[in-house]
């Protein structure tokens, strides 16, 4: 099989089937393991800390957003274009639309990808550089924590220049740039669920427990 | 079994005997206890630093890296990596790092996008450290003598009940009808104290059975194990001492019927008592548990202890952790403060978001080896109580108020720091009935 049509079928598959289903392994060896282990958060379960917490929490409604103003609110921005992108970008949903599932819905302007893609670009170079100047933050850092930035920010960098583009001449990159944009997406996919990436799920689980662990204390955080 | 084994290393340690680490024993020991959120928050730390300044260590200590609290859990994740394969210098620096640069207060988790709760892994970590034997000899004191004597300061039962008695003598001459009353059974309230109390602060009880005498409240002292509320084997991770000391409580209460168990103003038996008994028991306890700052706002709200006036000088008051952030007491602290005072002044971050002042999680208990932690990172509590120009500092916790009258010595700051019971019995009115009459002397 050429290597273009695996790229875009079977490996595509294998990487939303990858993405999907380790997700959800994640979240049920959480629940398993906790319901022996972690037996104070079913003990003292309360929706409405649960519901708080992730409320404050999602939206910049917390602590942080008064501590560190720039950071919180850039990674409020991170996290928006990194989801919104990917889903509403009009070119992905007609890649759906052609599919066979035959899906379709109302994408967000070019123009706003565009500049979400280019936001996100620079707060994703921002986060690398602050990790590699802040001598705070390079001595908690592990290789992981730089790969991961490049990861997540891959599939935007050869989105952009798909669009674009901007590598159209450049021999190789040029050439391939479409099969290196999907291939850097798929990267991302599969290494969510073995990665800290995994938060995108597990984040609802211990924000959960820990405003239970308050909430039995009589307050929300 | 993690209890028998909790019971083999005190006694290990008593023994002075230095054994082989074991990684065997080690990786079964984390097995045992990784919970499903610890694995979670090993693996999902975006190690963001969002922690860092959160953490007074950190801070005090112009900003070292080494104090940021995701930094101090590394080991964690370390001694799993090596599947347990450490010597005794790699313990070593754990135990320099989880006893003398973190009071467990959890202010970074307050902060943590993810809630991660770093100062439970650092409980964990003391406790790793237990089962290898390895223990601050200030809290291995403790934990002998409640063993041998059922409270932190080794005082027998005889002594208990003479210096209660002798509390009641001293305090009945001031208020006419003042008892206090030992082993009442079917009181409302059992009032456990600090052992310090009898040993060190005997004005304590007296100041209590003041209150309690003015509100009329219905409350008895246990004669037996149990008067101490104190539980510092939490914080070295000795779970078996952690059950007997409240086990002891909880049985006084059952044998007394009372209704509920009251806590002196102490942080950690309040903690200790009301939120960490059930998982150390297995069961809840019927009692419930209430901490002073509660019953003495509860007084005042309610009109049961009237003021007859107001503390003049400026105050401020001092959120302990297991009290306010893990007790759930913030509101009724404040208010307390503020029903005592003219001049009341809040700290910043006071509340839920409070710092610690540096003596907590068994700083103060751990005596001389942590006297220089303590007070280079209580630095930022000086700092929070000097920006409020308070010249009194209530503070309803035995560890903190220590902490905070060194601070003074040390900063300078120039306060007094006093339990709230000391403001009350100063200013409370005092029902004629109970004035006693001049000239029956």
């Amino acid at each position: 099989m050429d290597f273009f049509l695996f790229v875009e079928g079977p490996l595509l598959w294998i990487a939303f089937l990858t993405f999907f289903i380790g997700s959800i392994l994640r979240a049920a060896l959480f629940l398993s393991v906790s319901r022996k282990r972690d037996k104070i958060i079913y003990q003292y379960f309360s929706w409405k800390y649960v519901l708080a917490t992730l409320g404050r929490w999602l939206l910049p409604l917390n602590k942080d957003v008064t501590k560190n103003p720039i950071f919180t609110i850039l990674g409020y921005m991170f996290h928006i274009c990194l989801i919104v992108v990917p889903i509403w970008f009009s070119g992905h949903i007609s890649l759906w639309e052609e599919s066979r599932f035959e899906w379709y819905w109302t994408p967000i302007p070019d123009g706003l990808a565009d500049w979400m893609t280019l936001i996100f670009m620079a707060i994703a170079l921002f986060f690398l550089l602050r990790r590699i100047i802040s001598a705070d933050i390079r001595l908690l850092s592990t290789f992981s924590d730089y790969l991961l930035i490049v990861v997540v920010a891959l599939p935007f960098i050869t989105g952009y220049f798909l669009t674009h583009g901007t590598v159209d001449n450049i021999g190789f990159l040029g050439d391939n740039i479409q099969v290196i944009h999907m291939l850097s997406g798929e990267l991302m996919l599969i290494l969510i669920p073995f990665t800290k990436l995994s938060h995108f799920v597990l984040f609802f689980f211990s924000r959960g427990a820990t405003a239970i662990e308050f909430g039995r204390r009589g307050y929300s955080v | 079994m993690s209890q028998r084994a909790d019971a083999k290393n005190i006694e290990q340690v008593n023994s002075k005997e230095i054994k082989e680490i074991e990684p065997k024993e080690i990786m079964g020991f984390l097995k045992s206890k990784m919970s499903a959120r610890f694995k979670m928050w090993l693996n999902i730390c975006a190690s963001c630093g969002l922690c860092a300044d959160t953490c007074h260590y950190y801070l005090s200590s112009g900003k070292d890296p080494q104090m940021i609290p995701a930094h101090k859990v590394r080991f964690l994740k370390e001694i799993l990596k090596k599947k347990g394969k450490v010597d005794r210098d790699f313990l070593q620096k754990v135990y320099h790092t989880v006893y003398h640069e973190c009071n467990m207060c959890r202010r970074c988790t307050m902060y943590c996008p993810f809630g991660i709760d770093i100062a439970l892994m650092i409980s964990l970590l003391r406790s790793l450290l237990l089962s290898q034997a390895i223990v601050p000899e200030g809290l291995l004191t403790t934990v002998k003598n409640y063993n041998e004597f059922g409270n932190q300061m080794a005082i027998s039962k005889e002594d208990w009940v003479d210096t209660v008695e002798w509390c009641e003598e001293e305090t009945a001459d001031e208020l006419v009808g003042l008892k206090i009353p030992i082993d009442k059974k079917g009181a409302k309230i059992l009032y456990t104290v600090n052992a310090r109390e009898p040993k060190f602060y005997p004005q304590d009880i007296m100041e209590v059975a003041k209150i309690f005498h003015v509100a009329g409240e219905d409350y008895t002292l246990p004669s037996e194990d149990g008067w101490d509320g104190t539980n510092l084997a939490m914080f070295c991770g000795d779970a078996k001492t952690a059950r007997l000391m409240v086990e002891n409580t909880f049985k006084r209460a059952e044998e007394l019927e009372v209704q509920q168990v009251a806590v002196t103003e102490c942080g950690h038996a309040y903690r200790a008592l009301r939120f960490e008994a059930p998982a150390w028991l297995g069961y809840t306890p019927r009692q419930e548990v209430v901490h002073s700052v509660e019953l003495f706002h509860d007084y005042i709200r309610d009109g049961r202890i009237k003021l007859k006036d107001k503390i003049k000088e400026p105050t401020t008051v001092q959120d302990p952790c297991n009290v306010v952030r893990n007790g759930g007491l913030a509101e009724k602290n404040r208010r307390l403060a503020e029903f005592l005072s003219e001049d009341f002044r809040p700290m910043k971050y006071q509340g839920n978001y409070n710092y610690c002042c540096g003596g907590g999680g068994g700083a103060l208990p751990m005596g001389g080896e942590m006297k220089k932690y303590r007070l280079a990172s209580g630095k930022i509590k000086a700092e929070q109580i000097r920006e409020t120009g308070a010249k009194i500092v209530f503070v309803p916790c035995h560890n903190c108020i220590d902490q905070i009258r060194d601070l003074s010595k040390e900063y300078d700051l120039g306060i007094k720091a006093i339990h709230f019971k000391e403001a009350i019995t100063e200013h409370m009115e005092i029902p004629e009935e109970m004035i006693p009459k001049e000239d029956e002397d």
